[in-house]
């Protein structure tokens, strides 16, 4: 195992009634770099972002965590911000806090407020009654408040206005270090283009492409979008 | 396990406060009916809390299995064990509420009702009648009632395991599968009719002893702890076997 190795995938398959999401999906991310998970929608992006969070389960192949099979116990060092959703529509926003850090060890409320107050989510809105862009906000603000090893953010820029990905961005970005690997999922990949040390284009659940993004620009002469364009022309 | 019952609560106490403040409001209305109205009150209480309260259990999983809120228990670092196991602990913390608050208005009713029908209560019938039931004297002593009510736990575990064990198979073997209501539905009447085959016949290879059921109060609590003690143990046996596969098809083969 590589010293920098943090998760691995072999041979990942992943298949529903009568379609195939992961195709022999095989990677190794390395620790400290963020990772760009770039695809159309249908691409296979959310189904392998669930089956490492342990919302999915593969049909078949391996995938390690610190070379540690996926289980639940690998759940307590990954951080994964579904795309869509998925807070108690009940709670308050510090109700939400609360919940994290009752079931994270590893959760710092004290940086979930300050980044809720930055990003001026209010902490006593109930959540079924927050915009979008609020809910992207905050569904950000609490997986980036974990203290994990990998994070997981599927779609963060999604149904958020153009200045709120700006604050998205810049959390992001703040929140890397070298123990700290991320791995954003996205289709706006001009916005997201300069902060990703590497890149994975997934097409029809398979890998088309994957490496890094300076070394991928000077092979294409082109931007990490443009060889996306080239590559998903046809998609 | 404290934290996952804690928030089983915690999302559902404005219903717990909505249906008990109605009861009440309910109740305080019917007293004005009169003893017609209090005793209507004690029947209908118990037929509508049945019903809200198995609709409630069943919905406390189906609503984290099959909608995306379910993300917030799932993606936490607990064990698919565990989180059936919490459902079921907070299924019979829930359980016992509503029967403790049914006492609560048997009581209050059956005193207003005697006021109304110009029965004194006496202090000292009550002792009695107390003192009648622990010795035995009623026909009936607290043993009958601890092993009654041991059983009726037991076979509401059991039922809800079934319930949530049919809910899982779905969202786990069968994920992709269409019309997921009635394929649960469909594969908690196939699991209840494979269980109770399968009861019937170890039951029936049992001596007759200890499946006559007939049903007299000259049994003493001891005589039907006896009788009961093969149904009550299969139902322990099917609820354990039951939240197994549940717990493991949660951990090796769930697609939330």
């Amino acid at each position: 195992m590589n010293k920098l190795e943090l998760l691995r995938l072999e041979h990942l398959n992943k298949k529903y009634y009568n379609k195939t999401a992961l195709d022999n999906v095989s990677l190794t991310l390395e620790k400290g770099r963020i990772y760009g998970l770039l695809g159309p929608n249908g691409s296979g992006k959310t189904t392998l972002m669930k089956v490492i969070a342990g919302l999915h389960k593969q049909t078949s192949g391996e995938a390690y965590l610190e070379n540690e099979p996926l289980s639940y116990k690998t759940k307590g060092n990954i951080s994964y911000m579904p795309t869509e959703n998925f807070l108690y529509d009940s709670f308050k926003v510090s109700d939400a806090v609360k919940f994290y850090s009752d079931m994270y060890a590893d959760f710092k409320q004290e940086n979930a407020y300050a980044l809720l107050k930055e990003i001026n989510v209010d902490t006593e809105f109930r959540i079924s009654k927050l915009s979008s862009g609020l809910i992207g906000k905050l569904k950000v603000a609490l997986a980036l408040s974990r203290d994990v090893e990998l994070y997981m953010l599927d779609e963060p820029l999604n149904g958020v206005d153009v200045l709120s990905r700006d604050t998205i961005m810049d959390l992001i970005t703040r929140s890397c270090n070298e123990n700290k690997t991320m791995i954003i999922s996205t289709h706006l990949v001009s916005e997201i283009e300069k902060i990703l040390d590497s890149v994975i284009f997934l097409k029809d659940g398979k890998i088309e492409l994957f490496g890094d993004s300076e070394e991928l620009r000077t092979a294409h002469g082109m931007s990490v979008e443009g060889i996306y364009k080239e590559v998903f022309r046809n998609v | 396990m404290f934290n996952l019952i804690k928030y089983e609560f915690v999302k559902k106490y404005k219903l717990i406060l909505i249906t008990l403040i109605s009861s009440v409001v309910l109740d305080l209305y019917l007293f004005t009916k009169g003893i017609g109205g209090s005793s209507i009150f004690l029947v209908l209480f118990p037929t509508v809390m049945s019903i809200l309260y198995t609709v409630d259990v069943i919905k406390m999983y189906g609503d984290d299995i099959n909608k995306k809120s379910g993300y917030m228990l799932f993606m936490t670092p607990n064990s698919g064990y565990k989180i059936i196991v919490s459902k079921l602990i907070t299924a019979v913390i829930e359980g016992l509420a509503i029967l403790l608050i049914f006492f609560i208005f048997i009581l209050i009713n059956g005193s207003y009702i005697n006021y109304l029908s110009g029965v004194n209560i006496n202090f000292n019938d009550i002792v009695y009648m107390v003192n009648r039931l622990m010795t035995g004297n009623l026909g009936i002593n607290l043993g009958h009632i601890l092993t009654f009510s041991l059983t009726g736990l037991l076979i509401l575990i059991s039922f809800f395991t079934t319930v949530y064990t049919a809910m899982t198979i779905r969202k786990s073997i069968f994920s992709e599968m269409k019309f997921g209501g009635v394929l649960s539905f469909a594969i908690f009447l196939l699991l209840n009719w494979g269980i109770s085959r399968l009861s019937s016949w170890i039951l029936d290879t049992l001596p007759s002893s200890y499946n006559s059921f007939i049903f007299s109060d000259l049994y003493t609590a001891s005589e039907w702890f006896r009788m009961l003690l093969p149904a009550n143990a299969l139902s322990i046996i099917q609820s354990i076997i039951l939240t197994l596969c549940s717990g493991y098809l949660l951990e090796k083969k769930i697609n939330l």
